[in-house]
């Protein structure tokens, strides 16, 4: 009994043990010989840890970035980031190993939906799966779910998401590429609708709708070509900006020995830093578990159709891509100005955001709505996907969340429905 | 709810049409195409080789003869990447060798197709974002 006891009180209380057993069953399950069992779960347990060790790096850069923005603003300064919100939610919160069974769950029920019902589409996005299960654990602990409760939940609605966006997004991309055997597996497809229906409605029509695509324009944005560098982009001027703002009377007692903008700028490479590290660990802890879902669910799916990242429609409309980008831009850098009069928090804008969700939202709003329509709709989606991530904030601050929300509008939508839907049903049973 | 997600009961139909229609004198034509292009391609480099093998591919593809055409493609893809019509048709035939591949229960080919398709992405983002 007291070998059973230890096992539990100081072995499965571990996330990193947990989610490397998990992995184990998973390898195990598949036949795979037992030096392949090994070392994918010891690469599980080292994501894990190098997730954790990612995140520790974020929260220190972020508290720091809290005090100064509180001290030169005199408001909130939030900067939307799923990692953050992720490795805090799994490291902090101590959530791991609840997201880990529901990223699980989320690949059951997708294959479900799938095997059983009309819509054929299959998530082929690990990261994305693990973004969602971290929102739909998050909001589902707050709301008062717990144990196996919060994790069927979470899988289910994770799973219902994993098949209804693709399907709400085929319509569009089925014009968009010509074809209906690829779908889109990407959890902003709520952003991309919405921008397909503002530009429907304010775009032009008929021979007056002119495409994106007919126009030349410079083809590239050097300083995005590499995910860190444009992270530094954005990062290291808000850092500084920010503690030039605290001014150095204040900023200096965090600073030390340090002159406080040099500590600003460094701060800001620590940011990102901590991202680099986490990411690096989100490929670690996938790694086994991702190629082995796909495999089964293809199998078990034979004519899945699949869900693949939103890379898949660049080619398709190199043009609105660059107008999304850029529009998407726009509108968050007005939400940012615009939130806080209305008494919610100033989020700061996110340029990989901006780019991916702004520049596929751009090929549904030039598809629907032309120029004009990519044009208007992409920064009214700017506006769109900051705000909703603003509405999390308070949940986020309540729970203990460091200066950060999250990004990609479906998980941020799952977790409305929890904080608005499930959490007063609860409540009210 | 969600209807709008069903396939078109036409569109396989219309591949069948397009590949009944190659007439002879087409076929033939792609074939010159083809052998002359593969005499051309080895003088190249870079960007004009890419280009070559990627007009290879497509033949090969209208051709029908998809395992040559994704090697041509790829090799398109190796000199200079790219996301024309023979980025395209890449991603959709290695779509079609990964449904063939889950048919027969092939788990090895399976993999193998699905990570190709995660390559394909890679190639589309770092080209948008102007990776050399």
């Amino acid at each position: 009994m007291s070998v059973v006891n230890f096992i539990i009180e100081n072995i499965l209380t571990q996330a990193s043990v947990t989610i490397a057993l998990i992995a184990m069953l998973g390898l195990i399950l598949q036949k795979k010989s037992t030096g392949q069992v090994i070392s994918g779960s010891l690469k599980t347990m080292l994501g894990f840890m190098v997730l954790s060790a990612g995140s520790s790096i974020i929260v220190g850069s972020l508290v720091y970035f809290g005090h100064i923005f509180t001290e030169g603003f005199h408001m909130q300064g939030i900067i939307p980031s799923i990692e953050a919100i992720n490795g805090q939610a799994m490291n902090e919160l101590g959530l791991g190993r609840d997201i880990a069974l529901t990223f699980l769950a989320i690949f059951v029920f997708n294959i479900i939906i799938a095997r059983f019902t009309k819509w054929k589409y299959i998530f082929l996005t690990g990261q994305a799966i693990l973004w969602m299960a971290t929102m739909t654990t998050v909001f589902g602990y707050f709301a008062g779910l717990r144990g196996v409760a919060l994790i069927l939940v979470g899988g289910f609605i994770g799973g219902v998401f994993a098949v209804a966006m693709p399907a709400i997004a085929q319509p569009f991309v089925r014009k968009i590429t010509g074809m209906d055997d690829i779908a889109l597996g990407h959890f902003c497809t709520v952003g991309y609708v919405f921008e397909a229906g503002v530009a429907k409605l304010v775009g032009g029509k008929g021979e007056k709708k002119k495409s994106v695509e007919d126009l030349k324009l410079p083809a590239q944005f050097e300083f995005l070509q590499d995910t860190y560098l444009s992270l530094m982009v954005v990062m290291t001027p808000l850092y500084i900006i920010t503690a030039a703002f605290a001014g150095e009377k204040f900023a200096s007692t965090l600073s030390g020995d340090t002159n406080y903008l040099m500590f600003a700028f460094l701060q800001s490479i620590q940011f990102v830093v901590g991202v680099y590290v986490l990411l690096a660990g989100v490929r670690l802890l996938l790694g086994e578990i991702v190629p082995a879902f796909r495999g089964i669910a293809m199998r078990l799916v034979p004519n899945a159709i699949p869900a693949l990242d939103c890379p898949v429609l660049f080619p398709f409309s190199p043009n609105a891509v660059i107008v999304g980008f850029i529009t998407t831009t726009i509108g968050s850098i007005i939400a940012m100005f615009v939130l806080p009069v209305f008494g919610l928090a100033m989020i700061l804008p996110g340029m990989l955001t901006a780019f991916f969700a702004g520049g596929t939202a751009g090929i549904f709003g030039n598809l629907t709505g032309g120029i004009r329509g990519a044009i208007i709709g992409g920064v009214v989606h700017g506006f769109f996907i900051t705000l909703l991530p603003a509405l999390l904030v308070t949940t986020f601050n309540s729970m203990g969340f460091v200066n950060a929300t999250a990004t990609d509008v479906d998980t941020v939508t799952a977790a409305l429905l929890y904080a608005w839907l499930i959490g007063p049903l609860l409540k009210a049973f | 709810m969600f209807g709008f997600g069903k396939k078109k009961p036409n569109e396989p139909k219309k591949e069948t049409t397009e590949e009944v229609l190659l007439t002879v004198e087409r076929k033939e034509e792609l074939l010159r195409t083809i052998s002359f292009k593969k005499e051309e391609v080895n003088q190249a480099a870079g960007e004009k080789q890419a280009k070559i093998y990627e007009e290879i591919g497509l033949a090969f593809n209208e051709l029908g003869e998809e395992d040559h055409a994704i090697d041509s493609l790829e090799k398109s893809i190796q000199a200079k990447k790219s996301l024309g019509n023979g980025y395209k048709t890449l991603l959709k035939l290695y779509n079609k060798k990964r449904a063939e591949a889950a048919k027969v229960n092939n788990e090895e080919l399976l993999q193998i197709y699905l990570k190709k398709m995660d390559q394909m992405m890679q190639v589309s983002k770092e080209v948008t974002r102007g990776v050399r």
